[in-house]
């Protein structure tokens, strides 16, 4: 299996395909064009590509491991043997970069001391607001095939989309968010916050499993899932 | 046959775990060799309120009503009513949160 690949059955099997790809497609390009002018290129690489690396990895292998897959899309990346479409990598930057400025925004309101603890508040913050909009988003994607969770997942659902998806969410959102303003709020020189913000994937991508794991078990324990 | 993420990663171990020992190894040399400057990193003074129809709004908090709005109508489109009408109700919340904190401190600075 190669690593990108292009198929040709757009929109297949699926519902307002092409209307969901527009609003990412939308949103991806406002949003970077506004970090762009107001942080320049390199913060803006700093925000948008590391999240898309470690989606990459964490979605191909989701699909990869069957738990679900993109039917319908023209252009996917794949790693570790699971397709992967491109939108929806550029759909996770955007949610990173929304939430955690959305969350920054919000904390920097209530709590006006610049420590460690205002970046734990404001990446709580951004992985609730990110689970908040997947609760919308998820059902929609699944009723009409953008994503398709597989039939047989046992455990608590919330209209056929398994609970441990919107824990993921919020464990992937607050780590690459914590991440992210971390090295952000760091005295590094600009190059090296943009090398630290892609090498520190290997972190927060290991955090996010030991965490995602333990959870993951809790439910197994509790026969949640 | 599905498995969870954290399973498929454990099954393919010798794959991820030379990738992340690489990356954590690459992060504390450049942690540990990288010059601090002194000062510490400025906080971006530019607001992210911009003017719509005379109503400042937050850039981000209008990109948020942007997405809901849209996954409302195509919820709604796809005659999916109810899971839209109760993720919709959920998903307002943050709108609602990231408002009324714009409202009451405009209000205490008033004050």
């Amino acid at each position: 299996m190669s690593f990108i690949e292009i198929h040709q059955n757009f929109g297949e099997h699926t519902q307002f395909l092409a209307l969901f790809i527009a609003v990412i497609a939308i949103v991806w390009i406002t949003l970077v064009y506004y970090s762009y002018k107001k942080y320049g290129p390199k913060k803006t690489i700093m925000y948008f590509v590391p999240i898309i690396i470690a989606t990459l990895f964490i979605e191909s292998a989701g699909v990869a491991s069957g738990r679900y897959y993109y039917p319908g899309y023209i252009l996917y990346l794949s790693v570790v043997n699971g397709a992967v479409p491109l939108i929806i990598l550029l759909a996770w930057s955007v949610n990173l970069f929304l939430f955690m400025n959305m969350g920054r925004h919000f904390i920097s309101k209530l709590y006006q001391k610049q420590n460690f603890l205002q970046i734990i508040y404001m990446s709580i913050a951004a992985g609730l607001f990110g689970v908040c909009l997947d609760l919308l988003e998820d059902p929609i994607a699944h009723y009409n095939n953008w994503w398709i969770w597989t039939a047989s997942l046992q455990g608590i659902k919330f209209y056929e989309v398994p609970i441990l998806n919107f824990i993921g969410w919020f464990v992937l959102i607050f780590f690459m968010s914590l991440a992210t303003l971390l090295i952000e709020r760091s005295r590094f020189s600009e190059n090296r916050k943009v090398l630290l913000s892609i090498t520190s994937i290997s972190i927060s991508g290991t955090l996010v499993f030991i965490i995602h794991g333990l959870i993951v078990r809790l439910f197994e324990f509790l026969r949640l899932s | 046959m599905e498995n969870t993420v954290v399973q498929f990663i454990l099954d393919n171990i010798f794959l991820f775990l030379p990738l992340a020992i690489t990356g954590i190894i690459i992060t504390l040399i450049l942690f540990f060799t990288g010059k601090k400057e002194n000062i510490s990193p400025p906080e971006e003074l530019t607001s992210d309120n911009k003017t719509l129809f005379n109503i400042r709004i937050n850039v981000y908090v209008l990109v948020y009503l942007f997405i809901w709005i849209m996954m409302i109508i195509i919820g709604v489109l796809s005659h999916f009513l109810i899971p839209t009408l109760v993720g919709g109700t959920i998903a307002v919340i943050p709108l609602i949160a990231l408002i009324l904190i714009e409202y009451t401190s405009k209000k205490s600075k008033v004050l």
